[in-house]
């Protein structure tokens, strides 16, 4: 069981590894195959986990790891809890540009407004994007795809001139100006 | 035709949707091929029901004859009502009795014996199934065919599917049951559910179960093709966890369950509540687990990981014993249902 670090191995050249973390693996599995269908000349390799830390015994094999995306199911508290769990676990230099959550479910009616509301406090408070997904069309999911690849190639370093810190201080996700008065 | 006639044959007419009635009906037999011709299927159903009615009186149809109609329709869809399952007990070993015609004189005689007014049908399907069927009456009540209850028994097994029994003919039933099949006497398997034969398949164990393998190799073949971009960290685990809930809850299709509920007669035991726990008294309480198809549910559960890996035995007993009631007291450990599950 080790701690993540972004900058402990050696890149490959014009590839870009991500690893999705979900505790539910429907979208997980559909996302993958998305991402990695979509047409790009970049090598994209997709690694698939439930939960961090990462199992000890994959660590030789394990190549540098660019993105690390949390997929939050809002319909499920289990999934935010395990999310927050995995955080810790993650080495403090992801978080200057290489990770990033996916929210699905936020249009569902019966989700309390509270646990939208710490999804977006916890991403505010880690200065990560957040980004929406429709899970259950095949565009959405297509969008979802192709959203995540694009910021994968600027922390992968693919994109000249663009890092991940400097994409994210432009997309990162802020707190809508009432949800601070709820303090 | 009497009034009870003319309210069971409208009662059957209403129940029973069109396209099922007109199969039913010509299974039936008892109205001539003009007659049957004459039906229209499609006016409404009330227009329909008269018709019927009229037809039948032509005929001078008894109630009996009638219920021949609910009787046709029941095995042919044998899925409403909920079925309890039963089994015989202490059945000495020289006599299995798998004649139909024996076990039906037999029975009829029996509950005769024990209730004056019956009115009971009994029927033979090709998959040595028997079905009877009993409408309840009184001493000095005629039989009411507006509240049969079916009862249906393998000949070569030891158990019996009923629906729609009431409490006051449970002793009944059961006795002219144990003197037809020569046995001790009937247990409740505590079993049941909505789907004839997901009980059925579920009590004799028909369904396909998988046992453990020492090789993980064959479990591979069963993805598609993967990706090679794509890369599971867990996969060792994944693999397990599917494993186990083949082992625990078999591999094709699963016998379609509705419920499992759990009575808890156990001490409440939470370190937060300090209230609760301080009472001597057991914490009553029930857990239901309800789904169209539960048993699925519950493999999902456990092969997603929502489920813990081991599964606990309080679930696969569902499997295991084929039960899906289960009370849970707190002598010594683990769980001990109110009565043993079935043995052969």
């Amino acid at each position: 069981m080790s701690l993540l670090k972004p900058f402990a191995k050696l890149p490959e050249l014009n590839t870009a590894n991500v690893l999705l973390v979900d505790s539910e693996d429907t979208f997980q599995h559909v996302l993958a195959d998305a991402i990695v269908q979509q047409k790009n000349n970049v090598n994209v390799n997709v690694r698939l986990a439930r939960s961090l830390p990462l199992p000890a015994e994959n660590e030789d094999s394990r190549p540098r790891i660019d993105l690390v995306v949390l997929i939050l199911h809002l319909r499920s508290e289990l999934s935010l809890s395990s999310a927050e769990t995995s955080l810790k676990q993650l080495d403090p230099d992801y978080f200057l540009g290489k990770v990033c959550f996916v929210v699905t479910g936020a249009r569902c009616a019966s989700v309390p407004h509270e646990r939208m509301a710490a999804v977006r406090k916890l991403a505010t408070s880690l200065h990560c994007p957040l980004l929406f997904t429709e899970e259950q069309t095949a565009e959405g999911i297509n969008t979802a795809a192709c959203r995540v690849l694009n910021i994968l190639r600027v922390s992968a370093g693919l994109v000249p001139m663009a890092t991940g810190l400097s994409l994210f201080s432009l997309i990162r996700s802020t707190l809508p100006p009432d949800l601070d008065y709820q303090d | 035709m009497e009034d009870l006639a003319k309210e069971v044959l409208t009662r059957i007419v209403r129940k029973i949707p069109v396209v099922k009635l007109r199969q039913v009906l010509g299974r039936w037999e008892r109205l001539s091929e003009r007659q049957l011709r004459s039906l229209d299927f499609t006016q409404p159903k009330w227009a329909l029901c008269e018709n019927l009615l009229s037809l039948c009186e032509e005929n001078n149809i008894t109630v009996k004859q009638l219920a021949e109609i609910e009787m046709l329709y029941r095995t042919e869809y044998p899925d409403q009502g909920i079925w309890h399952v039963f089994q015989f007990v202490d059945t000495p070993e020289e006599t299995q009795c798998s004649d139909f015609m024996h076990f039906r004189d037999l029975f009829k005689a029996n509950l005769k014996s024990l209730i004056n007014h019956v009115s009971i049908q009994m029927k033979k399907l090709e998959d040595e199934s028997v079905w009877i069927r009993i409408a309840w009456g009184e001493n000095f009540r005629r039989p009411n065919h507006l509240k049969p209850t079916y009862v249906v028994h393998h000949l070569q097994t030891p158990y019996v599917f009923v629906s729609g029994l009431t409490n006051k003919h449970k002793p009944l039933l059961f006795q002219a049951l144990a003197l037809s099949a020569q046995c001790g006497s009937v247990k409740d398997v505590n079993l049941s559910g909505r789907c004839l034969s997901a009980l059925r398949d579920l009590s004799m164990r028909q369904y396909k179960q998988v046992f453990p393998i020492s090789h993980q190799e064959c479990l591979q073949e069963r993805d598609p093709l993967p990706n090679p971009n794509i890369e599971n960290e867990h996969i060792k685990l994944t693999e397990y966890k599917q494993q186990v809930a083949s082992e625990v809850f078999g591999d094709a299709v699963l016998p379609k369950l509705e419920t499992a509920v759990y009575k808890l007669e156990t001490k409440y035991r939470e370190h937060g509540n300090e209230n609760l726990v301080k009472k001597d008294e057991p914490f009553r309480g029930v857990v239901k687990f309800s789904s169209s198809n539960l048993l699925e549910s519950l493999k999902y559960c456990v092969s997603s990981g929502m489920a813990s890996a081991p599964v606990t035995p309080l679930l696969s007993s569902i499997t295991q014993k084929g039960r899906n009631y289960f009370v849970i007291k707190d002598k010594g450990s683990g769980l001990i249902p109110n009565t043993p599950g079935p043995k052969f």
